[in-house]
């Protein structure tokens, strides 16, 4: 064996430094994961100030084990309340918290844990075993080619969401309008602000997605609530949102659920660590995405199926944990940041005089293989804490509604404003409650709108840049190969979604109540 | 005395502390440095550090804030706005001395009280290894043989290092389009994009290439500095081959105008020891940026000077030509909003947006009961910022959870503890800097 191996493990499980770190920065993770509004992204801008006096490999652990947590944390508020600590979770928020409304939380809460770990694991492999070869696939994605990914990325949003696929596109459309208020990057000119300059910071996705999911909830809650005279009169509460149980016997079957699929979830997998590595995707387009497949391959089944409910819960959150480790691809490689997570990561290396780049293996060996074994370290420590993150979700849930909802409201408003510290996005949350409550009644899916928000800008500076760069010819989008191939998934996509008329008017009738 | 009876007496003892503290000394409660730029990026890198290290010197915690967003315009904005009263930093940079010319914001370096230069990043030249210009002279030569031919990047339309890159041009009598300028959003991913071909050349920072740089697979043509840069030596100037052209981007800490003059000078000071510092040093040196330290006057002579550069470059012919691409800021919405329209047509035209069957039924106590929501969010905007966290959100919770025929004694448990406990997370923990109200907390 490699002697740089044996010390990297040496000084990864012998130093109990490394394993401080991985513990503290894993609860710190779930934490952040958990509550909507504190985002990975300031978590570790908030770590950095400490990673100058700890060791570059007690530091590496704390971020690794902090981004991996705090990504399966961000299932926990979707299932339960439908309200998605991460962007990436608002993918499956409907279909999680549907389970939860019928009484299979914690097997919904358990799946994603289970796949978030498996996911973990397998794009770490990826990053161990393929990274230097798959780094080159990066350089391929030129911007033409990243547009057609975020068309695809959308394009999977509007065939994988409840209801009817042209609501769904109705959702699309709108997110990717309000992404253009504000000074657009491309241009620095501002667009719908109506000289507010309040306006010209744009509209924030972590505040619309806290105000489109989680007020939109408490007003719908609000809206239903039982009164309590007639709730003691009847002699139950339907207060609650619903009962806990007991996660832990819910591991075995998690476990075979992503077993007895190999295909299915090495397929989401795969397609998380790929979109992953690519510069500026991410695990919200991969949870997307990996829906997307999944619906397409899959035997129709009705929504109301928890069985595939659960699989295609858990496929999505398969891909959103290999993402994690598929954005180090190119930020250990290529010394570029695939996204801000990573972008801080090289920032703390070169503090540490690491320098990423391909020589980082042989020149710091023994950090790098010390990297991969936290990598798997992390995935693994994520299993028992998380567990314990389940059973303490639970509990809230034991909360009566009527004290659990201004609690929740007065969350939502600190998480929007600790993204920016602005009163302005407290404002914006307020607004896009409003108008997710209202989306809902008219049976429009909340999840497209948060991924139109997220994927406006680069879509457009991307098609800015293909238009600039080719004097205006339409043809740069298609001259490339790789832009080929994305076009033909493209198509396939749409034609899977259209010649399956049986799937749309199902949708339709159950849509319009007949 | 019952204990009933003895809490008025604790809580009046609690105020007569808390109103003594105030404003005895400063500073006596969290600073907040307002970043403009995004978390991971290298201004909120030297940001944080900064912080870091004033937090010790001055005692009090010294938050980060990353107002992001206008291409700087929100957080030099919100700087120059903010209370003079010593408690709001800003780290101002370069784009305070653009955006103003660009008619984006009306506020200019005369709206700061500049503290302290931090650093100042000189703009440079990639190319890929495998390009076949060895040397500016030669790439000089290509572009004025081949005007519009190569395309170039590093940041969006308009930004620092476009400007470095056109006026380069202008000095060389060329036309500053004569390089495609591709907007990118960040020298990272342009850095992207010069490796798979979408540009033959990028404008940024050394320290924002040193990654490829150290590997070999980008060159550097130049720095557009008057002499060569600390922790780059073998990087040759622009002077050095044959050009005066020199611009780049700066950092440094500013505070709003009219900040007491005793508490500007005790910043100050303590900034000065902070930048003198061995960890800031060390820090600086690890990640490459470039250490120019300079003074109040200092500094102000270099923003004016800056100033009146950028206006000739961006108000100059050449530039505006640039600017006014063929594709428009108002391209994309356009095919946003007819895709909507079409969209919103189908769907008028098959009913579909008539109220779905399973949506609850809007009866008036249900009304009612979203309307203390509103409420409680409108109530927490109106007066976090004059009570203060802590006992806003004791009065809102209190209020929504009566309202909701919660028990007394239930309701005030809950808001007394939640408070101050969501107090500690996110503004202790957290360090999120929660409204300052005029009981402190």
């Amino acid at each position: 064996m490699d002697p740089a191996v044996v010390d990297a493990a040496s000084q990864v499980f012998l130093d109990p430094v490394v394993w401080t770190a991985i513990v503290a920065s894993a609860i710190y993770g779930v934490f952040v994961g958990a509550v909507p509004g504190l985002t990975a992204t300031m978590a570790m801008a908030l770590l950095v100030p400490l990673t100058y006096w700890l060791p570059p490999l007690p530091a590496l652990a704390a971020v690794v084990t902090m981004v991996a947590c705090a990504i399966f944390a961000g299932d926990i508020p979707t299932i339960l309340l439908r309200i998605p600590g991460t962007p990436a979770s608002a993918a499956y928020a409907d279909l999680g918290s549907g389970l939860a409304a019928r009484g299979r939380a914690d097997s919904a809460l358990v799946t994603a844990l289970i796949s978030s770990v498996a996911g973990g694991l397998f794009g770490s492999i990826v990053l161990i075993f393929l990274g230097s070869q798959l780094a080159q696939v990066g350089t391929l994605f030129s911007p033409a080619e990243h547009f057609w990914l975020y068309v695809l990325g959308l394009t999977c949003a509007v065939v994988v969401s409840q209801g009817a696929p042209i609501k769904g596109a109705l959702a699309v459309l709108f997110g990717l309008l309000v992404s253009t208020v504000g000074l657009s990057a491309v241009h620095a000119q501002s667009r719908f602000t109506f000289g507010n300059p309040e306006l010209y910071q744009g509209i924030g996705f972590i505040p619309a997605m806290i105000g489109l999911f989680g007020v939109s909830e408490v007003f719908k809650n609000l809206l239903t609530m039982v009164p309590e005279a007639e709730q003691q009169s009847s002699g139950i509460s339907e207060d609650r949102i619903s009962s806990p149980g007991h996660p832990l016997n819910e591991v075995p079957e998690a476990i075979r659920r992503v077993i007895r699929r190999p295909f299915a979830s090495l397929r989401s997998g795969a397609v998380g660590a790929l979109i992953g590595m690519l510069p500026g995707a991410g695990a919200d387009i991969a949870s997307w995405v990996s829906l997307g497949i999944g619906r397409q391959s899959n035997t129709p089944l009705s929504e109301s199926d928890d069985e595939a409910a659960l699989d295609r819960l858990g496929t999505a959150t398969t891909a959103n944990s290999s993402a994690l480790a598929g954005a180090w691809i190119p930020a250990l490689i290529l010394g570029i940041p695939g996204d801000s997570v990573t972008a801080i990561v090289i920032g703390v290396l070169m503090m540490k005089d690491l320098t990423p780049g391909p020589e980082i293996f042989e020149k710091q060996a023994t950090l790098v293989y010390g990297l991969y074994l936290i990598f798997i370290l992390a995935n693994l420590v994520l299993l028992p804490i998380g567990l314990a993150a389940i059973k303490a979700g639970g509990l809230v849930l034991r909360v009566p509604k009527r004290i659990l909802m201004p609690v929740i409201l007065l969350f939502c408003v600190l998480g929007s404003y600790a993204i920016n510290g602005s009163t302005f996005d407290i404002g914006v949350m307020l607004v896009f409650g409003l108008v997710g409550f209202f989306l809902e009644r008219r049976a429009i899916p909340l999840g497209p709108v948060v991924l139109g928000i997220i994927l406006g800008g680069p879509l457009e500076e991307r098609l800015i840049q293909v238009l600039t760069a080719a004097d205006g010819s339409p043809i740069a989008f298609v001259d490339r190969w790789p832009a080929r191939i994305l076009v033909g998934l493209w198509v396939l996509l749409l034609m899977v979604a259209v010649i399956r008329p049986g799937r749309w008017r199902s949708q339709e009738t159950r849509q319009e109540g007949l | 005395m019952t204990h009933r009876a003895r809490l008025p007496y604790w809580l009046l003892g609690l105020l007569v502390v808390v109103g003594c503290s105030e404003g005895e000394h400063y500073p006596d409660r969290p600073i907040m440095l307002i970043c403009p730029w995004s978390a991971g990026g290298g201004t909120d890198t030297v940001s944080r550090t900064v912080a870091a290290l004033l937090e010790r010197d001055l005692g009090v915690p010294v938050n980060v804030v990353n107002a992001t967003g206008g291409s700087g315009v929100t957080g030099h904005t919100r700087g120059a706005l903010a209370p003079a009263d010593g408690y709001t930093l800003t780290m101002v940079t370069v784009e305070l001395n653009m955006l103003h010319w660009r008619g984006l914001t009306n506020i200019t370096p005369d709206d700061f009280r500049p503290l302290m230069l931090l650093n100042r990043d000189d703009a440079a030249l990639f190319v890929r290894d495998d390009a076949p210009w060895q040397s500016l002279a030669e790439l000089k030569e290509e572009v004025s043989a081949q005007p519009r031919a190569l395309r170039a990047s590093g940041t969006a339309q308009g930004g620092i290092w476009h400007v470095s890159l056109a006026g380069w041009l202008n000095a060389e009598g060329l036309d500053a389009g004569d390089i495609l300028w591709i907007p990118i959003n960040g020298a990272g991913p342009s850095l992207d994009a010069l490796m798979s071909g979408g540009v033959e050349m990028v404008c940024c920072s050394l320290p924002e290439a040193s990654a490829l740089l150290e590997s070999g697979r980008i060159r550097c043509l130049g720095v557009m500095a008057s002499e060569r840069v600390e922790g780059f030596p073998e990087v040759p100037t622009f002077q050095e081959k044959g050009s005066d052209w020199t611009m780049g981007g700066w950092r440094g800490l500013a505070l709003p105008l009219d900040v007491p003059e005793d508490r500007a000078e005790l910043l100050e000071a303590a900034v000065e020891q902070v930048i003198q510092s061995d960890d800031y040093l060390a820090f600086m040196a690890s990640t490459g940026f470039n250490v120019s330290p300079a003074g109040p006057e200092a500094f102000r002579a270099i923003m004016e000077g800056f100033d009146q550069q950028m206006g000739e470059i961006l108000t100059g012919e050449a530039f505006q030509s640039v600017r006014s691409t063929r594709y428009g800021p108002m391209i994309f919405p356009t095919i946003l909003f007819a895709s909507l329209a079409l969209v919103l047509l189908i769907l008028v035209v098959r009913g579909g947006l008539r109220r779905s069957v399973d949506s609850p039924r809007l009866d008036r106590d249900g009304m009612a009961r979203m309307g203390v929501a509103l409420a409680f969010v409108l109530g927490y905007l109106i007066l976090a910022s004059r009570l203060g966290y802590v006992i806003t959100a004791t009065i809102l919770l209190l209020a929504m959870l009566l309202s909701l025929r919660v028990k007394w004694s239930v309701a005030l448990a809950v808001a007394l503890l939640l408070a101050p406990m969501s107090y500690q997370v996110f503004a202790v923990v957290l360090r999120v800097p929660l409204p300052w109200g005029w009981l402190g907390w």
